[in-house]
């Protein structure tokens, strides 16, 4: 606030020099001015006003004399140009001798240093006593210099004072300023939003400044829900990602710039290039739908961040708790993010920046598979001790590959992972040109990205192009828009979204056979009959079945704002979010001598949605005294609207990815439309500056629910304590802050399907044949439920942020407790009653509490600059309640796996708690298998067993966790969370002269993991190469291990779910490193004639080092599919052999004009 | 805004009460009670599987057949088995469907009452045919006799008694409404002669000769059928809807689409059956003729009964229309012990490697549930039963005289009829030689076994109260209030 007011007070005495009456000291200034003399005084004497006659004095004597002799002032030349103005009883040689007392020592020049003036001596003396210069440009060096930002720009305004006075002066409109100051003085440069910068003269004529931006200061100001609010007036739990964060390191996306950023917000990245990755925010929200939090772009809320550059983001707030979010009503219970896009600048200038980066991406770890040798090793023991013939093949590897091929199988060593994995490039660019005065400003920007996924056959690119503009029509007249334009196209990893993983694939393809042949329809083979063995071939399946979505979005707005007075204004907006997506599927004809398609399955989706939003708002907005009143009323409606057109058939051959020629072909199409209408009303209360009010209230209705169930009403209201305002804290030294907050609210969830509530005839949906005729069916699918009604979250916050040392030292801690009741939940019907899916119903609760703890220091001041930030959270969850007190929902089970199913959630649990069977040991001896409790499948008496068909030594021995003396379902347990007892993140950030380094961790600690990798590595559920772990298998000459016996069929599913595959989870990345270079602005101006204003260097590594004991490809693990997928929701944290985070090494450039 | 904004209904379907409102709409909802019946939770792929994993019929093909189906075929499975719980859930789901058709088709009045009835009549024999699959497999079933309308409506488990006398009004019902055969377009929809059939099972299975006769007479004096010269012709894509034919699920080749849904939903999706895919020698060959069925197969002078090479493939059969010689090589996993000699064995019925090489294929061979020799040899085990033995032995030897098969009549030197128990003998022994692998060996091991018939148990780990039923799949205890954990099937 000090450094604002600084500014102000600069235009301030601007004014008054207008004025007839004016300041003594304004009057000074002017003859400073006026005869180029300086003149020094104490301060207090000239608070006096005067009135200028406007006569034009001869010589400066004269004017002084004029001026002063009223006062009771008079003024004494001390040098050439330099006059003290002292009282007149003061003046004499009682005045100097006062001088020449202060102790002469405390004025001696440090050594090597050019020696001090007479006369400087003096006037340090003199403002050590009280006396100020209030600007001087003679006698003292003519110091002259420009100021500039980081970006190289000009600051114009920047107030330049000289250390230890209150003498200054402000840079123009070119950033520039020259001052008169001793040569060895330290100026003090501060503006508004930068930290402040103090330079030593040392002896220089000639100064370049660089000021860099205050993070602190810029977050004084945050964007809240329809409006800003300062940031000392929060009583939410608001965090904000700065803009520094979003651009100063490539991410790829606003979700992953948000990893780690801000507690409490967990972002899992989830697939290959281009898919979203996975955010909660506190904990999880829904059970029934993958809930990410609302996103409100510009204004218009959205369902996702699709298609955005994250560099043309200017600021991204996350609304955490109730009170902040509750303004977003029916949509807002799994946390709101606001997102601004840039702006012009007001400068009158034309700012032209280019971002460019190139890197490449690798798998940064790989699974150690069996080789050929060893696979025969292991497929013997395996067959062997089930009792089935070993593959022919294996006896037989010298024999071609293919048809002609003279290389043998016995030759081939094919390394699966390597074969998939590869190194793959990305880049991105973006050129932005923005600019604009007092009336007019814009931003436009154009970008491209392009990333290859380390995956083969996985690839994105992304072109963006933004127009934002906005004018002052008038003086109570706004006008502004914004647009983006965008296309994508991804290529995801194939077979996504179900079945197995690339990954799997690899893992189980034998080391023996060759990647492809040409002698098969397709170029690519795959084991047969003669191998014992089937697995895909997994690079035909990644590169020859095609799966694109390319995406053409419009999101953009349009307002106006309207002042009738200086405290009341209207504000109208139009939004709209268009998309018209085609997804397009390629399958074609193959036969890899074990499968085959015998025609070319073409597939052709479009689809287009739009969603207008129209948003009335008045806002009031005025202080009484210490009362300081904003009231905001808005009434919205959103609508929206989707089709689909869905076309398959097949082709004969693969010649045309068209639906043309096609056999068996089928269309679909469908609709779907929903709308909301919401009322909004919020005030904030503010006394002192010190007590702070809030309350809001949003009235939602909504289409998607049933008539006499569509209005919703959404309370919160917060209060706060700024304590440090206090006078009796106006004592505590070094405290900047102290704010105490809390708050409680209401929030809802609504993102159900639009029609749920409805009970519909799925009208022919299904087919069948009667002779050679196909009709269609109709069917009852679900029942309706005219009782749905929203999910509401209940949440209540406690926060306190301190600040220490001016804000360098800053710390915020919460609590929250957030309660969802009435949860959307498919009841858990009995399959006997028949429907395909369940009905919705408010069934169930769920709890959600956590604390969250920010901290960060700025170390501002001097060539080393540096700040560290580190936050955490702990986040716990809990079911409270399901439909009827024993209702669990399993999931996770796959046949791959076993066919168990691998988590429950039931009341009391925490969501999607992993559940299994203990691992106890392994059976030494068929008396060991009799004397424990009897396994699920122990022969009947000892003369009965069979090893082949029976638990026999080797297997696993279960724990009998019920004590019954058996083992089955019933001895089944929790094993660990997906959720991290803990996650934190900790950012470094520092710059030296030009250089600047940023180190980037984040962690999570305490998850649990089930490593599906390890199933299909060591599972030995049928033959399929494995793992380097089953060579340490069971067998009666290696007892000392803890893999179970190799046989074929798994006998005692040893491979069911159970504490074997369940790894701790905790990680620790170097998410990023980066070291930039930027280049000193003269040589850079020089070199480029004065073409470029900054140019910056930097390499970067995104997950550089990943410190975990997980032995899966990486931790990071989110769902086997999108981030939205409902489907897939209970499945969090089992690795089925996701597509791996990649390690990516980039140089990049940032340059300006 | 105008807030009649909010009242949106969804385009893409009609609400439940506009719907079955003419016969457009009663043909389209029992449309969909068939392609339940074909759907991969039913007879396109877990029935076929359940019901063979639960019979003497198959042994695992090798360490390919996946967990849940080798737990069945071991005795092993317990209450969250898989596919069982795939054919508890299609079953039920059909049945809902036959329900919402029978108990909402009152406001149609656009088509004759003829043919109304007729559409409900099939609703009914889905319906019975499911429920005595259900009655079968798991006991008394939960018997829903209308569609539920809430949540809360599900039903606790009915006695095997009451389940059964449903599904006989259903079948008696049915039979009066069905017409014994329908034109080209309709083939596949239920016949009178269908619901006849199932009725005769029905009573068979309940050991009620008398009603079964009665039923079975039915079918043979009604003369729409008769056995075909070829056996082969009952499980080839080319012979379906022959005069053997009884009833059987209509699949259709889709360009080798196949759809794995378990409720076979979707409009455009694939109408075949992975049945080659999952069975044949050169397919996956999951499941492989058991050891103890090849045996049963009788040696006459020229080698085996014929009916061995026309059910089965061995190493050096021809396929492919004869194009091809079957190699060790080709077929993955085990190898069978018949007559001494280990060889590798696998499924010729109703697969279509009779003409084609290709290794991954699903199809369009339809699904035989019934035909017109098991009404003969359900007939010959009627007679036995009711005294009239010498009955019993022509019936058996209409069957054994097919051209195609031409086997010796009884009495043989292995089988004599001179005493009900040796007529019995050969009945079990030509059921199972006739009819293997098309899912009816398991239900003759569960009635033969009831009724104290069987000389030996045919399976190892049989255990008594136990392995008589299916356990109620862990989903429904979990999730049917009605049903408690003591209401669980001994055993489990």
């Amino acid at each position: 606030q000090l450094i604002a007011s600084n500014g102000y007070r600069a235009k301030q005495q601007e004014k008054d020099i207008a004025a007839p009456v004016v300041t003594l000291k304004a009057a000074l200034s002017e003859l400073e001015k006026q005869y180029r003399v300086s003149f020094i005084y104490r301060t207090n004497l000239v608070d006096t006003k005067v009135v200028l006659t406007g006569h034009r004095d001869h010589t400066v004597e004269e004017a002084l004399t004029n001026l002063l002799s009223d006062k009771g002032l008079t003024y004494e030349k001390i040098q050439a140009n330099f006059y003290v103005i002292v009282a007149s009883k003061e003046k004499g040689t009682r005045f100097f001798r006062k001088i020449n007392q202060i102790e002469k020592k405390a004025f001696e020049p440090q050594i090597g240093s050019e020696p001090v003036s007479s006369a400087d001596l003096n006037l340090i003396k003199l403002e050590r006593i009280g006396y100020s210069v209030l600007s001087a440009e003679k006698p003292m060096d003519d110091i002259r210099g420009k100021v500039s930002g980081a970006g190289g720009d000009a600051l114009p305004g920047v107030s330049v004072v000289i250390k230890g006075s209150t003498r200054g002066t402000t840079t123009n409109g070119e950033g520039e300023f020259s001052i008169n100051a001793p040569n060895n003085a330290t100026l003090v440069f501060s503006f508004v939003g930068f930290a402040s910068k103090e330079v030593p003269v040392n002896g220089r004529t000639n100064l370049t400044v660089t000021l860099v931006e205050d993070e602190r200061a810029l977050e004084e100001v945050v964007v809240v829900g329809y409006g800003t609010q300062k940031r000392a007036s929060v009583t939410g739990a608001v965090a904000s990602v700065t803009p520094k964060d979003l651009t100063a390191l490539p991410v790829i996306s606003a979700e992953s710039a948000m990893q780690g950023r801000v507690p409490g917000v967990r972002v899992v990245n989830n697939g290959s290039p281009g898919q979203s990755p996975i955010v909660r925010i506190r904990g999880v929200g829904s059970i029934n739908y993958a809930s990410g939090p609302l996103y409100v772009i510009d204004g218009v809320p959205s369902g996702d961040l699709n298609n955005l550059d994250p560099k043309d983001i200017e600021s991204l707030e996350i609304l955490k708790d109730a009170s902040a979010a509750a303004i977003y009503g029916s949509r807002a219970s799994n946390g709101v993010v606001i997102i601004s896009t840039k702006k012009g600048s007001k400068d009158g200038k034309l700012h032209v920046n280019f971002d460019t980066y190139f890197g490449t991406q690798t798998a940064w770890k790989k699974l150690d598979l069996l080789n050929t040798q060893e696979y025969t090793q292991y497929a013997t023991a395996l067959l062997g001790n089930a009792k089935i013939a070993m593959p022919s093949r294996l006896s037989n590897l010298n024999t071609p590959i293919y048809d002609g091929a003279s290389q043998t199988f016995a030759q081939t060593a094919t390394n699966w992972q390597d074969v998939m994995l590869r190194t793959a490039p990305i880049q991105q660019h973006q050129l932005s040109v923005s600019g604009g005065n007092n009336v007019s400003r814009f931003f436009t920007s154009a970008g491209y990205f392009d990333q290859e996924g380390i995956l083969i056959g996985t690839n994105y690119k992304r072109g963006n192009v933004r127009i934002n503009s906005d004018h002052q029509i008038t003086k109570f007249l706004t006008f502004g828009q914004t647009l983006m334009i965008s296309y994508d196209k991804m290529r995801g990893e194939q077979g996504f979204g179900g079945g197995r993983t690339a990954i799997m694939q690899a893992i189980r393809n034998l080391p023996y056979w060759p990647v492809s042949d040409p002698t098969k329809v397709g170029g690519y083979s795959s084991p047969t009959a003669a191998d014992g063995s089937d697995p895909d071939n997994p690079v035909r399946i990644a590169l020859q079945d095609k799966s694109y979505n390319q995406r053409v979005k419009l999101l953009g707005t349009l307002f106006t704002e309207i002042k009738f007075t200086n405290f009341l204004k209207y504000r109208f907006s139009f939004g709209a979010d268009i998309v018209t997506a085609i997804g397009t599927n390629l399958f074609p004809i193959y036969n890899d001598g074990y499968k085959s398609r015998t025609q070319d399955n073409i597939q052709d989706n479009r689809t287009s949605y739009y969603s207008p939003i129209l948003t009335n708002q008045l806002t009031y907005d005025q202080t009484f005294g210490k009362h300081y009143i904003n009231a905001t009323v808005v009434a919205e409606k959103q609508t929206f609207r989707s089709s689909s057109l869905n076309g398959n058939g097949f082709r004969p051959n693969n010649d045309i990815d068209v639906l043309q020629g096609i056999s068996n072909p089928g269309v679909t199409s469908s609709k779907d439309e929903s709308s909301l209408i919401s009322y909004i009303g919020r005030v904030n209360y503010e006394f002192a500056g010190k007590y702070l009010l809030s309350g809001s209230v949003r009235r939602d209705g909504s289409s998607r629910f049933a008539p006499g169930n569509k209005w919703g009403t959404f309370p919160s209201a917060s209060v706060g304590w700024r304590v440090s305002e206090e006078a009796f804290m106006k004592s505590v030294p070094n405290l900047s802050e102290l704010k105490i907050r809390g708050s409680i609210g209401q929030t809802g969830f609504n993102g159900i399907g639009s029609y749920a509530w409805q009970s519909l005839i799925s009208a022919d949906n299904t087919n069948y044949v009667f002779g050679a005729n196909k009709v269609l069916g109709s069917y009852f699918a679900s029942l309706g439920n005219t009782a749905l009604k929203w999910e509401t979250t209940t949440m209540s916050n406690v926060g306190v942020d301190l600040g220490l040392f001016g804000n360098k030292l800053t710390f915020t801690a919460e609590v929250y407790n957030r309660k969802t009741d009435g949860l959307l939940l498919n009841v858990p019907i009995p399959n006997s009653i028949g429907y395909s899916s369940p009905p919705l119903a408010n069934i169930g609760s769920m709890k959600n509490w956590g604390y969250e703890f920010q901290a960060g220091y700025n170390h501002n001041e001097g060539d080393f600059r540096w700040n560290v930030s580190a936050n955490m959270d702990v986040t716990r969850n809990k079911v409270t309640s399901l439909a009827t007190p024993s209702a669990t929902l399993y999931s996770g089970l796959n046949q791959d796996f076993g066919g168990f199913d691998i988590t429950k959630t039931e009341a009391g649990q925490s969501i999607q708690s992993f559940y299994g069977w203990q691992v106890e040991g392994i059976y030494q001896s068929l008396d060991d298998v009799f004397n424990s409790p009897r396994a699920q499948n122990r022969a009947e008496t000892r003369e009965a067993h069979d090893p082949t068909k029976n638990t026999s030594p080797g297997d696993i021995k279960f724990k009998d966790i019920n004590g019954d003396g058996k083992i089955d379902a019933s001895d089944r347990t929790y094993l660990g969370s997906y959720i991290p007892k803990f996650s934190y993140g900790i950012n470094f950030g520092a710059n030296y002269k030009n250089f600047d380094v940023t180190v980037y961790l984040q962690g999570v600690y305490g998850n649990k993991i089930y490593n599906g990798t390890k199933v299909i590595e060591e599972g030995m559920l049928r033959l399929f190469n494995a793992g380097k772990g089953v060579l340490n298998a069971w067998t009666p000459t290696n007892t000392g291990t803890d893999v179970p016996r190799a046989i074929s069929g798994d006998p005692n599913n040893n491979s069911r779910t159970s504490d074997r595959f369940i790894e701790d989870g905790s990680y620790m990345r170097v998410k990023n490193f980066s070291i930039g270079y930027s280049i000193p602005a003269p040589i850079l101006s020089k070199f480029t004639r004065n073409t470029l204003t900054k140019a910056r260097l930097y390499v970067s590594s995104t997950n550089l080092l990943t410190f975990t004991k997980y032995t899966g490809l990486d931790p990071e693990i989110g769902i086997n599919g999108t981030a939205g997928d409902n489907s897939k929701l209970l499945t969090n944290g089992i690795d089925y052999g996701q597509y791996p985070q990649p390690r990516t090494l980039l140089i990049g450039l940032n340059i300006g004009f | 805004c105008q807030e009649s904004d909010l009242d949106k209904l969804n385009p893409n379907g009609v609400t439940v009460d506009t719907f079955y409102k003419n016969g457009a709409e009663l043909t389209s909802a029992v449309n969909a009670v068939y392609a339940m019946a074909k759907a991969n939770a039913l007879t396109s792929r877990e029935w076929f599987f359940l019901q063979d994993l639960r019979s003497d019929d198959v042994a695992a093909g090798g360490g390919q057949l996946e967990t849940p189906r080798n737990q069945l075929l071991l005795g092993s499975h317990d209450t969250g088995n898989s596919v069982m719980g795939a054919v508890w859930q299609g079953f039920y789901r059909l049945i809902h469907r036959a329900n919402v058709v029978l108990d909402l088709s009152g406001k149609v009045s656009d088509i004759p009452a003829a043919d109304k009835a007729r559409l409900l009549a099939e609703a009914r024999f889905l319906r019975a045919w499911s429920y005595f699959d259900l009655v079968t497999m798991w006991g008394g079933v939960p018997l829903y006799k209308t569609y539920v309308t809430a949540v809360e409506g599900s039903l606790p488990r009915s006695t095997e008694k009451e389940v059964y006398d449903f599904i006989i009004a259903d079948l008696k019902a049915a039979q009066e409404a069905l017409p014994a055969t329908y034109d080209a377009n309709n083939l596949g929809r239920a016949t009178k002669g269908a619901a006849q059939m199932l009725l005769a099972r029905v009573y068979l299975q309940q050991a009620d000769y008398t009603n079964a006769k009665t039923e079975l007479q039915k079918v043979i004096s009604s003369g729409t059928y008769s056995l075909v010269d070829e056996f082969s012709d009952n499980f080839t894509e080319e012979a379906e809807f022959n005069k053997e034919s009884i009833w059987e699920i209509n699949f259709y080749p889709s360009g080798g689409n196949y759809n794995w849904d378990g409720d076979g939903n979707g409009a455009t999706a694939g109408t075949e059956t992975v049945r080659t895919q999952e069975y044949s020698g050169i397919g996956w060959r999951n499941v492989i003729p058991s050891n103890s069925l090849l045996n049963e197969f009788e040696k006459t002078a020229t080698g085996f009964d014929p009916r061995f090479s026309k059910s089965f493939y061995a190493t050096g059969d021809k396929y492919n229309l004869d194009k091809n010689v079957l190699t060790d090589a080709a077929q993955n996993g085990n190898s069978s012990v018949v007559d001494g000699k280990t060889i590798k064995i696998s499924w010729r019925k109703f697969s279509l490697m009779y003409k084609t090489d290709q290794t991954f294929l699903t199809g369009g061979i339809n699904q035989r549930i019934m035909r017109y020799a098991e009404t003969l040899l359900s007939m010959a085990e009627v007679e036995n039963e009711i005294g009239t033995t010498a009955e019993a032995v022509k019936y058996l030897n209409m069957v054994r005289a097919r051209k195609s098969v031409a086997m010796p009549a009884y009495p043989t030197a292995a089988y004599p009829v001179g005493t009900k128990d040796q007529v019995f003998a050969a009945i079990m022994h030509e059921r199972r030689v006739e009819l293997s692998g098309e899912q009816i060996r398991n239900r003759d091991i569960l009635r033969w076994r009831k009724a104290g018939k069987l000389k030996t148990e045919p399976f190892a780990y049989f255990q008594k109260n136990k392995h008589e039923l299916l356990p109620i799949p862990q989903q429904e205890v979990d999730n049917n209030p009605k049903i408690e954990p003591t209401d669980q099937n001994p055993g489990y």
